[in-house]
């Protein structure tokens, strides 16, 4: 492996002091001065009705009221990948905490006291809450009109129905491959919803100032796609993409929920209605639950077929997603993992069918592992209990299996180049793979679990990312782009790409936070694309501007530009060893030539990366033909528990994980990842946990019932591990990781569950309370779920 | 409406406010203190945490009428001159991920160190338990509230 | 976020004072000290006070003393300031115990275990603690003081036997007069901090004596006495043991809700009566793990 000085390097991130010192701006921190004017929304009750009418008469009388709006007021309709929800309701709600009014008001009290005022009247019309009860004939249908909603070209709605999108894989001949194989297993497992929970909760200021602009300040994901939508929603008002701004500042956690168009559009909305006044939405923590993006649940029905030697022959998956009721986002986290669905396997037979379904439960989509993260429990669980069944190691069983470069995945492109086999290997060792362990404590067993992972970045074939670059009078260099930096080092890692180009160390430059109007474009921060992507991106504008740079030194000092090279901030020059001219001397002022006059100026720079090989084209009843994934990234995990036999509690005494970063940019940020990514994860298998009522309204929207992770529940001892197979187009080598940690710790703890009491928990999560009961009433196997509470 | 004063970051304040007003509202909007943050309005997560008189207390579940009279100190009020070796430590380790929990845990941290200065692993995650952070997964932050006791 | 409900700020100077807004407010008014049960309460629209009355400004209600083999801790006394306090931690080790298992720093900065009592949430912390060592609750109002045993404070979920126009002065907690050893165990969902899904406070004293009392699984915190019955007099044996663990599901009537099911919680309580019980003994004896160890 190459040698370099910055990337590779455990630099200091960018973002720290500001954070540390209380700095870093978030939205809320910014001040818009005494004008700024306050909302409060009026949400739906019923999870499905019809809106009768509303009255905002003795609301709109109060003082310091100044608009109350509804659906009447925006009756447009928006959507990412598919244009299925509208700002505020129209004529009926689709879940419980729907948006159906705003008051706004000059403070935060009268908002919340007018609110009260607003008289909705409803009919509730039945709900449906069940994904595989939505598929039936005479269910409740949550869009009429879904035949005439747009959508882009590869997706698949059914009018009429509540399927929303169907992805099919056909590959070979599964009926073929399950006559081949020795032994065929069959099994159903049910993941419920979760929530992200970042800290910050989403919120949107919107000003449209008397001249006709309209600015966004938002804690968003993606700058430049909500400008798209908000164009697109509000087109009928007449908006130039040119005169809509979106302003991103540092964002307090995004993992998913901050990407595409949530609440952020109402605040869009609203400006509209109160022109020359800013208007800040901003998210209680219970909506933050409730209206923002959830994560899926999923009903997964797996089969495969494997000969006795551990072969795979044939692997068929049924998934069945609620999505709830708007699934313009959503729709592809059902499209993106079915067509993975297979996990990191080289498996000759494949039939996936993934169907998005529409509920009235509140409206889910993306969330970190868009999908994998949800139906690898599945998979992971599955194939354990494979190699178990024909009494093969499970990790051997995964080693045979697991897939190489050049193998076709599910819908027949090539593998790229990973390390998967590495990972699995440096895994196994650290974790003791093979070594039955046994506590002390009678009363405790000990487990082990083990599973492979991979993820692509999940995004439309032709996804684009841009940076500018500019130098500063004393050599120092802002990097200009419109990524976003949600806590994973982003800002850091394009330092050190531009860094190791130009020779200027990180400490020297500043990476700016997205404002539409002067950063360029990038398409989303999500999918874990963007040190791919955008590093891309700074290394093609680090690259034109030493190109630059030589070219201005040729042109005064004519020396061959193949000749000269950039160190320490300097240009020097291999054949005149006494050449040196110090970068800050010239990149604004120039070069001085021996009559006087000068060449160069100012040097700026830029680039574009789009891949050119990804195409949505597949056939829609195979998914073969296309090439709809750039590159996975792969990895293996394996976690050791202790479990309380009584009381069911499980203590994780070692974690590991292994990725394949390609190459690790800044390491020591990739194992925070891996740190931060794996506790979230183990946190869906063992104690988040979800509920609503019967007429779905969610129970515990708030940290008191629903438990995220504290200092005191992190694993004994983490062992993050980088393994390096580089990915050909990307930036020194590098691909994304972002998503990744999270991905393999719920089957990793259902395995070593399994490998400890030897039961089967095949529901999500896995609490001590199914653990201790399923003990207490000798049940191998358990498929309890407790999501909705029944009275 | 009432007239309060305190010691805000070692200077004295006043500021108006209402009964029903939250001193964590009172701070942001009134007083340029952006530092904690709302979470939750319920005190399970930690991110509008200050000192008061010394104590880390959650804001959001105190009237601000009730800091008249006493003594408040944020982060602001660290950041002053230097940083504390807390805060450089943080930094040195790339504790923070996206930093909103960042003012909670630091000035909670700070009650903590001031009180137990040589720290055992356990004690520094119990302390800081009760400060919720979905991004990093704890370990870096333990390791450079440790940290300090070294330098 | 905001409070949208108005009211009334008092901070008197005096226990008159006190008294007398009490008295002019009738009901309608609430105390202020930490206000970590009633600013969330009022947020949620719970409680809709036409005035707040704090009492921060009455300094004496801060006192924590431990004089005459007597513990006296004021109604500003927080759950913190028992940790923190030596005379606590090992004389009266089982409230030093229950006091460290709730909510976070920040909120043990604040909340009042006087607090927690007048809230009678049936999972309160301190409910079992105070009750096996039969506390008394002191309470000034406009006829004068009474003392309150705990054993008949609470009423009912959030109702108490404070009357509209008193307020609780303090709680006394007399040294038991024999050797003895305690444990609190409590059930959560996981490490961090969590409301008991089962709380149960043992004491166990020289001469074969034992008080036991649950929370969270039932509309108010109460002593086991059947289980009580069953064991005082007797050496702990296993067989005792488990006739008792018998007896913990006609002691309470835990629900099912979100956090956890009626059966986990009755399964659990058995197990945290037999880990409690022998943890108990042990530190009656000088053994035993140490207090704020977690047993389950």
């Amino acid at each position: 492996m190459e040698e370099y000085k910055y990337v590779g390097k455990p630099v200091d991130r960018l973002d720290e002091k500001e954070k540390v010192t209380g700095a870093a701006k978030y939205v809320d921190d910014i001040d818009f001065g005494p004008n700024l004017l306050y909302t409060e929304i009026i949400e739906s009750p019923h999870p499905h009705a019809l809106i009768k009418s509303i009255d905002t008469s003795e609301a709109e009388k109060v003082e310091g009221v100044v608009k109350i709006v509804t659906g009447k007021d925006f009756p447009y309709k928006f959507g990412l990948y598919m244009k299925d929800r509208y700002i505020f309701a129209q004529d009926r709600v689709r879940f419980v905490g729907e948006q159906v009014a705003a008051v706004i008001a000059r403070d935060p009290k009268t908002a919340l006291k007018v609110a009260k005022l607003v008289k909705v009247v409803y009919e509730p019309i039945p709900a449906v809450f069940d994904p595989i009860g939505a598929l039936k004939e005479d269910a409740p249908v949550v869009h009429p009109d879904l035949g005439n909603y747009p959508h882009v070209p590869w997706f698949f709605p059914k009018g009429g129905t509540n399927v929303a999108h169907h992805t099919k894989v056909r590959k070979g001949n599964v009926e073929k491959g399950f006559k081949e194989a020795d032994f065929v297993f069959e099994d159903t497992y049910r993941i419920p919803r979760y929530a992200h929970c970042c800290m910050e909760t989403h919120i949107a200021v919107g000003l449209l100032d008397y001249s006709g602009r309209l600015t966004v300040w938002a804690s968003s994901q993606s700058p430049y796609t909500q400008r798209n939508l908000f164009a697109d929603a509000l087109a009928p008002l007449g908006f130039s993409h040119k005169d809509i701004r979106v302003i991103a500042p540092y964002v307090g956690g995004g993992f998913g929920g901050k990407a595409g168009v949530t609440m952020e559009v109402i605040a869009a909305a609203l400006a509209t209605a109160v022109k020359g006044n800013p208007v800040k939405v901003m998210w209680r923590r219970d909506q933050e639950f409730y209206n923002t993006y959830m994560r899926q649940q999923v009903i997964s029905k797996i089969k495969v077929g494997v000969k006795n030697d551990g072969t795979i022959t044939a692997f068929e998956i049924t998934n069945y997603w609620d999505a709830g009721p708007y699934v313009e986002y959503g729709a592809n986290v059902v499209n993106a993992s079915g067509l993975s669905a297979t996990g990191p396997y080289r498996i000759p037979n494949v039939k996936i069918d993934s169907y998005c379904i529409y509920t009235n439960l509140p409206a889910a989509g993306p969330y970190r592992g868009f999908g994998y993260s949800e139906m690898l429990f599945s998979v992971e669980s599955h194939m354990t209990r494979i190699a178990k069944a024909i009494g093969m190691d499970s990790v051997e069983f995964r080693r045979k299996n697991g897939i190489k470069e050049g193998d076709s995945v599910a819908y027949g492109a090539p593998m790229n180049p990973n390390g998967l086999l590495e990972a699995i290997d440096k895994v196994a060792k650290e974790i003791d793979w093979g070594k039955k362990e046994t506590s002390n404590d009678s009363g405790k067993a000990i487990g082990k679990g083990f599973a492979i992972f991979w993820k692509a970045p999940a995004m439309p074939p032709n996804v684009s990312s841009t940076a500018f670059i500019k130098f500063n009078e004393d050599g120092s260099l802002n990097i200009i782009v419109s990524g976003m930096e949600i806590g994973q080092g982003y800002l850091t890692a394009m330092a050190q790409i531009a860094a190791e180009i130009l020779t200027v160390p990180p400490e020297k430059i500043r990476v700016e936070l997205p404002d539409t109007d002067r950063n360029p474009y990038h398409w989303q921060t999500v999918a874990s694309h963007v040190t791919w992507a955008n590093g891309n991106a700074v290394k093609r504008a680090a690259l034109q501007i030493r190109d630059r740079i030589f070219e201005v030194v040729h042109e005064v000092y004519h020396y061959d530009k193949d000749t000269l090279y950039l160190e320490d901030e300097k240009v020097k020059c291999r054949l005149h060893h006494s050449f040196e001219l110090l970068l800050k001397d010239f990149v604004i002022g120039g070069i001085q030539t021996e009559n006087g006059t000068y060449r160069g100026g100012a040097i700026v720079g830029s680039g574009s990366f789009m891949p050119e090989f990804t195409s949505a084209v597949q056939d829609p009843e195979t998914a073969q033909g296309g090439h709809p994934n750039v590159h996975y990234t792969v990895g293996a995990a394996a976690v050791k528990i202790e479990i309380d036999k009584q009381t069911g509690k499980v203590r994780i005494l070692k974690a590991v994980e292994a990725l394949d970063a390609g190459k690790a940019i800044n390491p020591m940020n990739i194992k925070h990842q891996i740190y931060g990514g794996l506790l979230q994860g183990f946190a869906t298998a063992l104690y988040e946990d979800m509920r609503f009522d019967e007429n779905g309204k969610i129970l515990n929207p708030n940290f008191t019932d629903y438990k995220i992770p504290t200092s005191l529940d992190i694993p004994d001892e983490v062992v993050p591990i980088i393994v390096e197979v580089p990915q050909p187009d990307g930036p020194f080598g590098a691909r994304g990781i972002g998503e990744h940690p999270m991905i393999p710790a719920a089957p990793i703890i259902a395995n070593a569950v399994e490998d400890a009491l030897g039961i089967r928990i095949k529901s999500m999560p896995i609490t001590a309370e199914k653990i201790a009961m399923a003990i207490l009433n000798g049940k191998k196997e358990v498929d309890e779920f407790l999501m909705i509470m029944k009275k | 409406m009432n007239k309060i004063s305190f010691i805000l970051n070692g200077e004295k304040r006043n500021v108006y406010v209402e009964p029903n007003d939250l001193l964590l509202d009172v701070l942001r909007e009134k007083l340029g203190i952006k530092s904690p943050k709302y979470g939750c309005g319920r005190g399970d997560c930690g991110l509008c945490t200050i000192l008061l008189n010394g104590k880390s207390v959650r804001t959001c579940l105190i009237l601000a009428i009730e800091a008249d009279g006493q003594e408040m100190l944020t982060v602001e009020g660290l950041s002053k001159d230097k940083l504390t070796p807390l805060q450089e430590s943080f930094i040195r380790h790339n504790s923070f991920q996206c930093g909103f929990c960042a003012p909670g845990i630091i000035m909670t941290a700070t009650e903590f160190l001031e009180k137990n200065p040589n720290p055992a692993e356990e004690e520094v995650k119990e302390a800081i338990s009760g400060n919720l952070c979905r991004c990093t997964g704890y370990t870096p932050i333990i390791e450079a509230i440790l940290d300090v006791k070294k330098k | 976020m905001a409070i949208a409900h108005e009211f009334e700020y008092f901070k008197p100077e005096s226990i008159e004072g006190v008294i007398e807004l009490l008295l002019k407010y009738k009901g309608k008014a609430r105390l202020l000290a930490g206000g970590t049960d009633l600013v969330v309460r009022i947020k949620d629209g719970l409680e809709f006070p036409e005035a707040v009355i704090d009492i921060k400004g009455l300094t004496e209600l801060g006192k924590l003393e431990f004089k005459n083999n007597r513990l006296f801790i004021g109604s500003l006394v927080t759950f913190n300031d028992l940790i923190d306090s030596k005379v606590v931690e090992e004389k009266f080790s089982l409230l030093w115990e229950s006091s460290k298992t709730i909510a976070s720093m920040g909120i043990r900065n604040r909340a009042t275990i006087v607090g927690n009592i007048c809230s009678a949430v049936p999972s309160l912390d301190s409910g079992p603690a105070l009750l096996v060592y039969e506390a008394n609750v002191v309470v000034k109002g406009s006829e004068g003081e009474r003392v309150i045993p705990i054993l008949d404070w609470f009423l009912g979920p959030r109702k108490t036997a404070l009357n509209a126009d008193e307020f609780v002065y303090g709680i006394t907690i007399s040294l038991p007069e024999k050797k003895n050893g305690g444990s609190y165990v409590k059930l959560g969902r996981y490490n961090g901090e969590d409301l008991a899904q089962v709380g149960l406070g043992i004491l166990a004293l020289e001469g074969n004596e034992y008080r036991l009392a649950f929370c969270a699984v039932g509309p108010l915190p109460g002593r086991a006495k059947k289980i009580e019955a069953l064991l005082n007099g007797k050496s702990l044996t296993d067989s005792l043991i488990e006739e008792a663990k018998n007896l913990v599901p006609e002691e309470i009537s835990p629900i099912t809700d979100v956090r956890a099911t009626k059966e986990y919680r009755l399964h659990v309580a058995k197990i945290m009566f037999e880990r409690g019980i022998k943890a108990a003994v042990e530190r009656l004896n000088g053994k035993g793990p140490a207090y704020g160890k977690k047993l389950i």
